[in-house]
């Protein structure tokens, strides 16, 4: 166990106990930052991570929007251009 | 405010599809001509379609070189002409409907065309077509109009210029 950890494997590090260092800010159980596969809600709850504004990064939503708007651009084309403008009989009086 | 810059992205996106929209439409309606029906028709006495000029005989009136007027009644539950007979047009020709309902609202659509209006009492609604090819057209209801509303049809008959004589002018 590092040194700058006083938190205990195994028990949950939050800012008001173990958890809190001596600068007073919650320090992450270093052991179990990189661990995988715990059990959803089982996370520590003391694992601090300080997102800036930019730095939330939600690629896949970016890309499901793209795709999405592709798919709606395409259909509005499609309905439009080509079953509509392209249909028989328009009305033109 | 501070905006996330992917929210940028999709808020112009969602601005970009409402102006293309909007766009297209103007388009169609400016560049390719598509009209839409309104009240022009002007009305009429549904009660009394028998003493009307035209819906007293409903049929194709000829009203220029190959332009052509055709009134049409809708009743439950059929289409004077239409449904016993079809409604007879020349192929290549310009055809101004005129259609108005004797009792409640219809609908009176060329089925798989955009030409497609409603039937309303007391009011005429006119819309201009262009027949081009010699072929048969089906004609539907699609304003619910009462018990027997899914059966009321008819057809419009494109006949080739060849064989158009003035006997099929009035149905």
């Amino acid at each position: 166990m590092p040194a700058e950890s006083n938190t205990e494997t195994g028990e949950v590090a939050t800012p008001a106990g173990d958890g809190t260092g001596e600068t007073g800010t919650p320090v992450p159980d270093t052991e179990s930052i990189d661990d995988e596969g715990f059990v959803i809600g089982s996370g520590r709850s003391g694992v601090v991570r300080q997102l800036g504004h930019d730095d939330f990064d939600p690629v896949g939503t970016l890309v499901l929007i793209a795709i999405y708007m592709v798919i709606v651009g395409a259909m509005w084309i499609f309905m439009y251009f080509v079953e509509f403008l392209g249909g028989d009989l328009t009305v033109i009086g | 405010m501070e905006i996330h810059r992917y929210e940028k992205i999709w808020l112009a996106g969602a601005l970009l599809l409402i102006v293309g929209f909007i766009a297209t439409v103007s388009y169609g309606a400016v560049g390719a001509g598509i009209e839409m029906i309104n009240d022009e028709g002007g009305q009429v006495d549904s009660a009394a379609l028998d003493e009307h000029p035209k819906f007293s005989e409903p049929g194709t009136y000829k009203t220029g070189p190959n332009e052509y007027d055709v009134y049409v009644i809708a009743k439950q539950f059929l289409y004077e002409p239409g449904t016993s007979e079809p409604i007879r047009v020349p192929a290549n020709s310009r055809v101004t409907f005129h259609v108005t309902s004797a009792d409640v609202i219809h609908g009176y659509e060329i089925v798989g065309t955009n030409a497609n209006t409603m039937a309303v009492p007391g009011q005429v609604s006119t819309m201009t077509v262009e027949f081009n090819e010699p072929r048969k057209y089906g004609l539907l209801c699609n304003e619910y109009c009462g018990s027997a509303h899914h059966a009321m049809e008819g057809s419009i008959q494109v006949v080739p210029q060849s064989e158009w004589n003035e006997t099929m002018v009035v149905n």
